[in-house]
């Protein structure tokens, strides 16, 4: 199993607790093990913790307890009241959210080359290149003088995704990327997160969308009252789950589909 | 008493009302500029810096934005002199006054937009990773300025009209002069509607400008 390999894990998340205040709490002890190249896919009730573990990874949340490592080494962890990140290893992920959070204010091109030039002060020539590349690969090539407001939101969500490429992530995160999309515009995103997938990246991803879990997932995570409830292959959890609440949970949203 | 209007008699004040228009002109725009770059400096430190700054500087602008122009006015025109020892030129008072009511008001302007920079833009800001110096300078204050660009033309009219209130403490602007016309050749109908047309003619496009920049601008770079 790979629970056993101790420190070969991509992220490792360890008896994470998580409090909006002094009454609600959303993460309550919740362990995952990601290894490198896994591509897992979080489902459950909403309310159930799943974006807001995602933000604990990225390192936009304060926890209240536990911690997580990544790529070994230490990353986020509770220290009496305050949460320590490091920074450093924050950079190597990637996240996009649900409603594209693009700078309106910069053209797309601008919005991509924005965090290279002043994360890795790289060359405004040199990230120009590179980012016309990325548009090109995600049919956005003829966009880059475009602003957000002129593109529609599956095209958003593909520069939002091309976005955090940029930086050479070794984790991307998406946050129910395609929930706030016109159904028809949310395959046009999903084509790109499969790109990504066959490429080999790892991602760690929240989606209301079975029929893309299954397509995407090498592992599906059931997440419901702030802890896990089942962990396991695709067709194990989607197709045959062993526990009750995630039969429940897969036999509803599937009767909804159908 | 026959009541047939007269305009002609204007003609004969031309060089007199343009030098009032030229003062107005002067004082507002150089008002606008400075009272602008205040309120932008003071929302921010009202936005961050630490408790007592946004205690006094709370002060300052509740203020100047809960009493008359009017009473400003004469508080730096006289009181000011005598408590700093100093006298200044009409113009100098005037600026000092109006920049500071300008300052008060745009700062509310810059605050309140500050704020309407969603959350989620800082958190984009975070998962790329961005410097602190980048996420301020390069996401959130333009941002904030572009939205505030609206209110801040707005308020810029309303400095143009309100600018003529210097003339209660004797300062030579477009009022001021326009009451003397009035008084010398007791035409004040004629008079003071051309001063108020020459008011509008310099304010409508204005406020027009913030509709074109609230409709063509904003829409443009919103989200």
């Amino acid at each position: 199993m790979a629970d056993m390999r101790d420190g070969s894990a991509l992220v490792e998340i360890r008896d994470l607790h998580k409090s909006y205040g002094p009454n609600i709490q959303v993460l309550k002890g919740l362990n995952i093990q990601m290894m490198p190249g896994e591509r897992v896919v979080v489902i459950g009730p909403s309310g159930g913790g799943k974006s807001t573990l995602l933000r604990v990874v990225m390192g936009l949340e304060q926890i209240q307890g536990g911690s997580v490592r990544f790529g070994g080494k230490p990353y986020i962890s509770a220290k009496g009241d305050k949460t320590v990140i490091d920074t450093e290893l924050r950079k190597q992920i990637g996240m996009v959210f649900q409603h594209y959070t693009l700078f309106p204010h910069l053209s797309i091109m601008e919005n991509l080359i924005l965090a290279p030039r002043k994360v890795h002060g790289e060359s405004r020539a040199s990230a120009r290149e590179r980012g016309q590349k990325i548009l090109e690969r995600f049919g956005l090539g003829a966009k880059a003088d475009a602003y957000p407001s002129q593109l529609s939101g599956g095209q958003k969500q593909r520069v939002a995704i091309a976005r955090a490429l940029m930086l050479d992530p070794k984790l991307m995160l998406f946050d129910e990327v395609t929930s706030a999309l016109d159904p028809e515009l949310v395959a046009e995103v999903e084509a790109v997160i499969l790109q990504l997938a066959e490429s080999g990246m790892p991602m760690m991803m929240v989606t209301h969308d079975m029929w893309f879990a299954r397509n995407v997932a090498s592992r599906v995570i059931f997440c419901a009252g702030g802890v896990v409830v089942e962990d396991g292959p695709p067709e194990q959890v989607l197709g045959d789950p062993r526990e009750e609440r995630t039969r429940e949970f897969i036999n509803r949203v599937f009767h909804i589909k159908a | 008493m026959g009541m047939t209007l007269d305009f002609s008699i204007l003609l004969l004040f031309t060089d007199a009302l343009a030098l009032g228009l030229w003062t107005t002109l002067r004082l507002t725009l150089l008002c606008i500029v400075l009272g602008t770059t205040l309120g932008f400096v003071i929302g921010l430190l009202r936005s961050s810096g630490n408790a007592v700054v946004r205690g006094l500087l709370g002060l300052y602008v509740e203020l100047f934005r809960g009493t008359p122009v009017l009473i400003q006015l004469f508080w730096i025109f006289f009181c000011l002199p005598l408590i700093l020892g100093v006298e200044f030129s009409n113009f100098v008072s005037a600026t000092i006054a109006l920049t500071l009511y300008m300052g008060a008001i745009t700062s509310e302007t810059f605050r309140a937009s500050l704020r309407s920079v969603g959350r989620e833009q800082m958190d984009a800001c975070v998962a790329l990773g961005l410097p602190r110096r980048a996420q301020i300078v390069n996401v959130i204050l333009p941002q904030a300025v572009l939205r505030a660009v609206p209110t801040l033309l707005s308020n810029a009219v309303s400095l143009f009209k309100e600018s003529a209130l210097v003339s209660a403490v004797g300062m030579a602007d477009l009022m001021f002069i326009g009451q003397n016309i009035s008084n010398n050749t007791a035409r004040p109908v004629e008079v003071l509607t051309v001063v108020a047309a020459i008011y509008f003619v310099i304010a409508f496009p204005l406020t027009r400008a913030v509709t074109v920049v609230e409709q063509k601008l904003l829409r443009k770079f919103s989200a």
